[in-house]
């Protein structure tokens, strides 16, 4: 510890604080008189029981309205069935579109793959003529 | 669980006879401090009881991760503070000495009390600070929680505080000095 902190240290020892008995006796009945005080304080804040009972009531009440509720709405069976689309969309309606984009670079491995199916494809079919003698 | 704990937890429980040894505790401590801070023995011995009594009174909001003390202290000074306001009397205004507590209450000695002297060139939280800091041995964080500033504030001000106190402290020596 530094002088400034030891001298600091040492006078605030130097400082004479007595607590008479007097100050002994208001403190003791001031606190006194507010431990009469603080239990109620605090009684307030508590709920009676049966505060709790109505609450917990009243959640299962409206619990089982709610349940009620959503039972007493339309099923799925009941509700109306749409027919589905049975007459085929003529694809003569359906516009072409020309595509003037290039394509992305991720359908390149996927277009050489179909190349490559194909190539396969041609070969094996040259491979049985020419085994069947055609 | 440290043996204050427990008589904090008696005390929120109701207990006047645990409060009450933590009163005797801490006493002596706070009234050195409001002793400082007071314009009386009387304001102080006042400030005192106010805040034993707003302890008690909110001991059920007390938070353990604050120590005790700085919790204590920071009613301490909010008290002293409201003291003196009511009052209306500065401590610089003390012209009387025999009316000074904090004169009246330090024992004689050679050299003047550094309290003395850092109660006239530090301002109130200032003079606060320093009193936690040394008197008290309080961590930064601490006095920054008693005196509600942040801890850079705290820093900055121990460090001036720490220079005009040591300014005092050679004043005073070379005064000696020049005088022997």
């Amino acid at each position: 510890m530094d002088k400034l902190a030891e001298q600091l240290r040492d006078d605030a020892a130097r400082i004479d604080a007595r607590i008479s008995d007097e100050f002994d006796r208001r403190v003791a009945a001031s606190l006194e008189a507010v431990n009469h005080e603080v239990p109620n304080a605090h009684r307030i804040r508590q709920r009676p029981a049966a505060f709790w009972w109505a609450s917990s009531l009243t959640g299962v009440a409206a619990a089982l309205v709610l349940i009620s509720l959503i039972n007493s709405r339309p099923q799925v069976e009941d509700m109306p069935v749409v027919s589905p689309i049975t007459s085929p969309v003529s694809v003569a309606t359906i516009p072409s579109i020309d595509w003037k984009a290039e394509s992305a670079m991720l359908t390149r491995p996927l277009q050489r793959e179909l190349e490559d199916l194909q190539a396969d494809l041609k070969k094996a079919e040259e491979k049985v003529k020419n085994e069947i003698g055609l | 669980m440290t043996d204050e704990l427990h008589l904090i937890d008696a005390a929120k429980a109701g207990s006047a006879k645990a409060f009450a040894d933590l009163v005797k505790s801490y006493q002596v401590r706070l009234l050195r401090f409001l002793l400082t801070r007071c314009a009386s023995h009387a304001d102080a011995e006042d400030a005192l009881q106010d805040t034993f009594i707003a302890a008690f009174r909110y001991l059920h909001s007390y938070d353990p991760r604050w120590r005790f003390s700085t919790w204590l202290y920071r009613i301490a000074i909010r008290n002293a503070h409201k003291i003196r306001q009511e009052n209306v009397v500065e401590i610089g205004d003390l012209s009387d000495e025999e009316d000074d507590p904090l004169l009246h209450c330090i024992a004689a000695s050679e050299t003047e009390n550094l309290w003395v002297s850092a109660r006239r060139v530090l301002n109130d939280d200032v003079f606060a600070a320093t009193w936690l800091r040394y008197a008290e041995d309080m961590s930064i964080n601490d006095i920054s929680k008693a005196l509600d500033r942040s801890d850079s504030w705290t820093k900055v001000n121990l460090l001036r505080a720490r220079k005009a106190l040591d300014a005092e402290m050679n004043r005073e020596n070379n005064g000696k000095e020049a005088y022997g």
